[in-house]
């Protein structure tokens, strides 16, 4: 409550992931960091898709966690894999899925 | 100095690395290096992080998935079947599933997610790390040897800790967050409240085990990471390259072995012009390695008479590494 949140900075080396790209990553993180006071109150759901999003963002060809490690999250998101990617395939854009 | 010293003076350096590009010699020098340390009435394991590892060749042994397989006296050799690794973790995965929802079958969606995660290159690798955490925290073993995988991968290896550690904690912060927000809206059921905790302590989890391994890599006190290399140019180069970003990596490296030297006494006999101008080609080089690497050179290995394998032959290469001058 009236919590300042961090702005969560990217790091400008590519350190190897080099598949990701620096603006899919400044996005993820801008995303995470900027709009979470606005809509963490009103749409849960959304950041349990963000979560879903970051830990399983191999669905979107996105490499993140190792994959023997996200596996390993796997049992709890089970129920919100089906309605994240009804959602996800639905939106135009993520940017609109946080306006 | 010669390596033998390293261990004498640094005897709390208990985990083992042999780095350097395929084909010259890590393997070899791993296994002699367990042989010498068994020999010193230490107990000692030599494990393979190499999806194609080639310890069951040079112990003349089919070590494969077998765990820890006692080669001779104190000297016991793994090599990670990192499949069979990955299909008991996906069973495991499954099971947790039914257990967490009640479940007779998998979902379809789940179950292809499962198969599809196995799948992935990087799975076998990651697998791979994590089952080389469960080795080195048994504290089973007095010495720890990891045979690397050639060059490339070993970077690979490293960076990904450091990747992962980075992502890890900012998705555990981020989920740390949530939570409160969660506490803040007033709206969450008890259940969903102990799930949130558990995620959060499996973030920790992965942490740990990430932690654990990379955080052995870069220590100093307790690892010891020795180079090969070989005298010929392009080597030497990649070498050279790897120390920077090694030391990027803040890899302690320990110093550097020097493989597969042509004995120059040869040259003193009636030998053919091209093994002399070897012999020639191999000194110039070798001036460059003590020109570029200085007295962190330890050793010179000679080429010996034939292939590597079998214990008598890994004996001699333990000699000549440990009991030979620099």
């Amino acid at each position: 409550m009236g919590k300042k949140l961090k702005k969560m900075k990217v790091k400008e080396e590519a350190k190897g992931l080099k598949g990701l790209g620096h603006s899919a990553k400044e996005f993820l993180y801008g995303m995470a960091g900027h709009d979470m006071t606005r809509f963490a109150l009103k749409t849960r759901g959304s950041m349990e898709h963000l979560f879903i999003l970051i830990t399983m963002g191999d669905l979107l060809g996105i490499p993140i966690l190792p994959p023997y490690y996200s596996l390993r999250l796997l049992p709890y998101v089970v129920p919100q894999i089906s309605t994240w990617k009804r959602r996800m395939l639905r939106e135009k854009d993520l940017t609109d899925a946080l306006a | 100095m010669p390596i033998a010293e390293i261990f004498q003076k640094f005897p709390n350096r208990r985990y083992i690395e042999f780095g350097g590009k395929g084909g010259l010699g890590k393997t070899t020098f791993s296994a002699a290096t367990a042989y010498w340390l068994a020999k010193q009435g230490h107990k000692v394991l030599v494990f393979s992080v190499d999806p194609q590892a080639s310890l069951s060749d040079i112990f003349e042994r089919d070590i494969f998935g077998k765990g820890a397989v006692e080669i001779m006296p104190n000297l016991f050799a793994q090599e990670i079947d990192a499949d069979r690794h990955i299909h008991q973790y996906q069973e495991q995965i499954r099971q947790k599933i039914r257990d967490m929802y009640g479940l007779d079958k998998m979902p379809e969606e789940i179950e292809s997610y499962i198969q599809a995660a196995a799948a992935e290159p990087a799975m076998e690798e990651s697998a791979i790390f994590d089952a080389v955490v469960d080795i080195v925290v048994g504290a089973q073993f007095d010495y720890y040897i990891y045979d690397l995988v050639p060059l490339g991968h070993a970077l690979y290896y490293l960076s990904m800790a450091s990747i992962y550690d980075e992502w890890i904690g900012k998705v555990t912060s981020l989920r740390e967050e949530m939570q409160e927000y969660s506490q803040v809206a007033a709206l969450l059921e008890r259940k969903k409240k102990t799930e949130e905790d558990e995620i959060l302590a499996e973030l920790q989890y992965i942490k740990g085990r990430i932690n654990t391994s990379s955080g052995i890599l870069t220590d100093r006190e307790r690892t010891a990471f020795f180079f090969v290399v070989t005298p010929e140019e392009m080597i030497i180069l990649d070498t050279q390259k790897a120390a920077t970003l090694f030391a990027k990596y803040q890899v302690p490296i320990s110093g550097y072995i020097v493989n597969r030297v042509i004995p120059a006494e040869l040259a003193g006999e009636n030998i053919p012009e091209y093994l002399r101008r070897r012999i020639t080609m191999q000194a110039d080089y070798l001036k460059q390695i003590d020109r570029t690497f200085g007295d962190e050179v330890l050793t010179r290995v000679p080429e010996f008479e034939r292939d590597i394998t079998g214990l008598e032959m890994i004996g001699r290469v333990a000699e000549s590494l440990f009991g030979g001058q620099a």
